[in-house]
């Protein structure tokens, strides 16, 4: 709940403890919102949304089981035009907020006033535009299709929205190939471009505004060579760093150029939006001064069926052995998370996770998880979920422990802190188990399907299985499999 | 085994794992209120019982179906049988265990789903042959096998295995053959139920839409003696006026103390006619699978909040509605959800199909309460006037089966 009395009238952010050294180096630190009671001890995560929610979570679940302090949204989601009805505002800009703090992206939302909203242009991932951005405006991937998105009509979207964290926006190109120099210069120039204009408006508005519902900014940093943005770097550093509230890292290893470039912007919390894929990337993220993440892969991993099961510190070595691991002759190595799909746990009424005191693990068992999959029935993902975010939870706070009782006089090899990473690193698999779990149907904006790879299955093409096809006496004795799933 | 009790003020009935107390009755139409404690505790009649088809209720967790108030939800028994299968469910304990639901569970008996989702089934004296959906090798559903899977699921009210026909089927040679076939296959099915200390099983009265027929064969399950009374073979597509025949014509012969339950039968309107007529449980998927569609059930009628019209309605679901998702968001574990929100995700996101059907259940729930404090302030015909008002323009528009039936036992929509 918000309670406006106990609520700071401006952002603020204090590293409580660097940890090892000065620099890019893990921290601790505590995150306090404009007109918001909730303080977010970090290092720690903000949930990812599709579409406004914790995908499978209702608001009620998110305040009640989930433990994430931020909910990072896209604004992609909230602007398609259908076809029919092309010329329609977007609805949310209309949310009546008839309860101060009037914010509107939360009351249409309906996500809970604990929960503080971080929004930015695309999703995360992002789905990587044909168009490309032009010097005023970027591509968006929407329900309906691309669609050019104007950065004053960005801007004006963050005013009529009020999240309580913006990034502004930032000339990505969202591949995974590395861009060429040229490209990486432009991306530079067109951003700090952005930024500038960002700036001379929303000076302007937040001088104005009730500070409950003033909007922190969090300054994009680059996926490119910090020498190729040092410029723009530099401008915020200099021109902006009092207005500014964070920085949004899309890339975590330009952050030590920047400590001994610019070290005053790392006073500022860092927000990671690199969306690392295991936790052995956040560890490592975090060495190199990361204090909040936004984590794609819970949900991925919840809709695979898998249930994360590794806690920070981890446990002792010896105690452990890994059943699944016989075969490679590597005892002692523990798998990430456990695919719930697998018939093994068909008849298991043992906890997901022995310790675990989430809702799931208190009041169900693996038998209906691997039921609930199985019958590809929607609990199985939102019990998952539930889970999944909690072993998160308990993972950024062994890391707060750890960090917290670390000594800052030590060698950095001798750190508590750095010892635990590298028995994490040992201990657990490189990779998260793929789920062999049915996963939820894609639908049009979690992906772009590409020509010429309908039929063939490979990456790019249909993304759903059939939901319905033609009766077939034949075709339903060959494959019975298919017809077991009877509508109820 | 049936032993009832008369006493000045409550008139109340138990057998071996069921005790049916009459609250109050209504004095013009044939309502009742009623208790009916069962081995995972009391409940209120009359109710309606949401499906929780594969031991789930459409993406609810339990403890938010917990909060609708609902404390007794369906299981199908073809369903579970299939997946997980009776050794998991005999392996893990029965199926309250599987799902984590502490409260009561009603099973059918599987031959409804054989007959209707399966090409081929068959229907001979020993069972209902039909093909496997795993492998398509012949299978045999006889009434001992529903009831060792009923046993074990561990449902505490478990249904017969019964011949089910279309009602509205001209063969009346055939439609007399599955009645009595179905008398028959329920002293089998009580000769095999294994817990009558601890699971009711309740028998299904067919017939068809063949009034004389539905006589015949109340008065020989009726004489089985069985904890409660099913009526069963209606809602499939039958006209409404036959439908409420039947029931009234059930009614009117079953005992007094023992629960009516009138089975598929989930429209507002069939709910608020069945209870006049003196049903009191009731069961259907169409709250929650229209939901999934992105229908939300509200008394002014079903919206379909997909359409454009909603997009910028920022109103509640149901203006006035109590559940969770439309009450403001602020009090303890209400949500504040708006249409424009639901439009938003449904047929998106899994969570605008979690809303509606937390908003349906408690709807279709919530009209049983209100039905319930009706008859026992005995203003039910102001509750049946009241609720019609609400979900028509006018008394024209009145669906005139419904008013017939409601004539029927003494509640005119049309005095003034």
């Amino acid at each position: 709940m918000s309670d406006e009395s106990n609520a700071p009238a401006v952002m603020t952010f204090e590293v409580l403890k660097a940890a090892v050294r000065d620099g890019a180096a893990a921290r601790l630190g505590r995150l306090a919102l404009a007109g918001r009671k909730t303080v977010i001890d970090t290092p720690n995560y903000f949930a990812n949304t599709s579409r406004g929610t914790v995908p499978h979570v209702t608001p009620d679940n998110i305040s009640k089981h989930l433990q994430t302090g931020g909910a990072y949204m896209a604004l992609e989601d909230f602007i398609e035009k259908p076809q029919q009805y092309s010329t329609r505002r977007p609805p949310i800009y209309d949310t009546p907020t008839p309860v101060p703090p009037a914010k509107a992206l939360h009351n249409f939302t309906a996500m809970p006033p604990s929960v503080i909203t971080i929004l930015g242009a695309r999703r995360l991932p992002a789905v990587p535009s044909p168009m490309g951005n032009s010097n005023k405006s970027v591509s968006v991937f929407t329900s309906t299709g691309f669609q050019v998105l104007a950065t004053d009509e960005y801007q004006a979207a963050v005013q009529a929205l009020k999240p309580d964290i913006a990034v502004p926006l930032a000339d990505l190109t969202n591949h995974t190939m590395t861009p060429t120099s040229k490209r990486a210069l432009r991306m530079a120039e067109r951003t700090d471009d952005w930024i500038k204009a960002w700036f001379a408006e929303q000076d302007a508005v937040n001088a104005e505004a009730n500070p409950t519902t003033r909007v922190s900014t969090f300054a994009p940093v680059l996926p490119i060579n910090y020498s190729i943005q040092w410029e723009y770097l530099e401008r915020l550093a200099e021109d902006h760093f009092h207005s500014l509230s964070g920085l949004a890292v899309y890339d975590p290893d330009v952050l030590p150029d920047i400590a001994s470039g610019y070290p005053d912007l790392l006073k500022l919390p860092q927000l990671s939006l690199a969306a690392p894929v295991t936790p052995h990337h956040v560890l490592r993220q975090i060495t190199l001064g990361i204090d909040v993440f936004v984590l794609p892969f819970i949900n991925a991993v919840s809709d695979s069926g898998v249930a994360l099961t590794f806690s920070f510190p981890p446990p002792p070595s010896q105690s452990t052995t890994n059943p699944n691991n016989e075969k490679t002759g590597t005892p002692g190595i523990l798998p990430l998370g456990i695919d719930m799909s697998s018939t093994a746990h068909q008849t298991d009424l043992s906890p997901l996770v022995d310790s675990c005191t989430c809702y799931t693990c208190t009041s169900h068992h693996r038998a209906f998880i691997q039921h609930l999959l199985s019958a590809r029935e929607m609990l199985g993902w939102t019990l998952l979920q539930i889970h999944n975010h909690a072993v998160m939870a308990n993972f950024f706070a062994g890391i707060r422990q750890s960090l917290s009782s670390s000594s800052t006089t030590t060698d950095e090899e001798d750190n508590e802190f750095t010892k635990a990473c590298a028995a994490f690193h040992t201990l657990y698999e490189p990779e998260l188990p793929a789920g062999m779990g049915e996963r939820p149907r894609a639908r049009g904006y979690h992906f772009k399907s590409e020509g010429g790879k309908e039929k063939s299955g490979e990456k790019g093409g249909k993304r759903n299985k059939p939901a319905w096809t033609k009766f077939d006496d034949e075709k339903v004795t060959a494959t019975g499999q298919q017809s077991s799933q009877p509508p109820n | 085994m049936w032993a009832a009790k008369r006493m000045a003020s409550t008139m109340s009935a138990s057998s071996a794992a069921l005790t049916f107390e009459l609250v109050a009755k209504c004095s013009t139409t044939r309502a009742r209120a009623s208790i009916l404690t069962l081995p995972h505790g009391p409940v209120n009649l009359p109710m309606f019982m949401p499906v929780a088809t594969q031991a789930s209720l459409k993406g609810l967790t339990p403890e938010q179906l917990e909060a609708t108030g609902c404390r007794l939800c369906l299981n199908n028994t073809y369903h579970l049988g299939l997946k997980p299968g009776q050794e998991v469910l005999d392996a893990v304990g029965g199926a309250h265990k599987l799902q984590g639901w502490n409260h009561n569970l009603l099973t059918d008996s599987g031959g409804f789903q054989m007959v209707s989702l399966l090409k081929l089934a068959t229907i001979t004296e020993e069972g209902v042959r039909f093909l496997s959906p795993h492998d398509g090798s012949p299978m045999l559903l006889t009434p001992e096998h529903s009831m060792s899977l009923q046993n074990s699921i561990g449902s505490d009210i478990m249904m017969q295995l019964d011949d089910v026909l279309v009602t509205t089927s001209p063969d009346a040679v055939r439609m007399r053959e599955a009645m009595e076939r179905s008398v028959r296959w329920l002293d089998r099915c009580i000769a095999a139920h294994k817990n009558p200390d601890r699971q009711n099983l309740f028998c299904i009265i067919q017939g068809g839409l063949d009034l004389d027929m539905r006589r015949e064969c109340c008065r020989e399950m009726v004489a089985r003696d069985t904890p409660g009374i099913a009526i069963g073979g209606l809602s499939g597509g039958e006209a409404k006026d036959d439908f409420c025949k039947v029931v009234a014509t059930c009614t009117e012969l079953l005992p007094e103390l023992k629960p009516r339950y009138v089975m598929g039968i989930g429209y507002p309107e069939d709910l608020v006619v069945s209870v006049a007529l003196g049903a009191d449980m009731f069961d259907c998927v169409w709250p929650t699978r229209t939901a999934r569609f992105g229908n939300a059930v509200t008394k002014f009628g079903v919206l379909n909040i997909r359409r454009e019209k909603y997009a910028a309605d920022f109103g509640p679901i149901e203006e006035g509605c109590g559940c969770p998702c439309c009450r403001p968001a602020g009090e303890e574990g209400m949500m504040g959800i708006t249409r424009a929100f639901v439009h938003h995700n449904a047929a998106k996101e899994t969570v605008a199909a979690h809303l509606l059907t937390l908003h349906n259940v408690w709807y279709q729930l919530d009209l049983m309460r209100q039905a319930r404090e009706a008859i026992i302030a005995d203003r039910y015909p102001a509750f049946v006037r009241q609720f019609f008002e609400q979900l028509y323009p006018d008394r024209q528009s009145y669906p005139s089966w419904a008013t017939t039936a409601l004539r029927g036992v003494g509640i005119d929509l049309m005095d003034p």
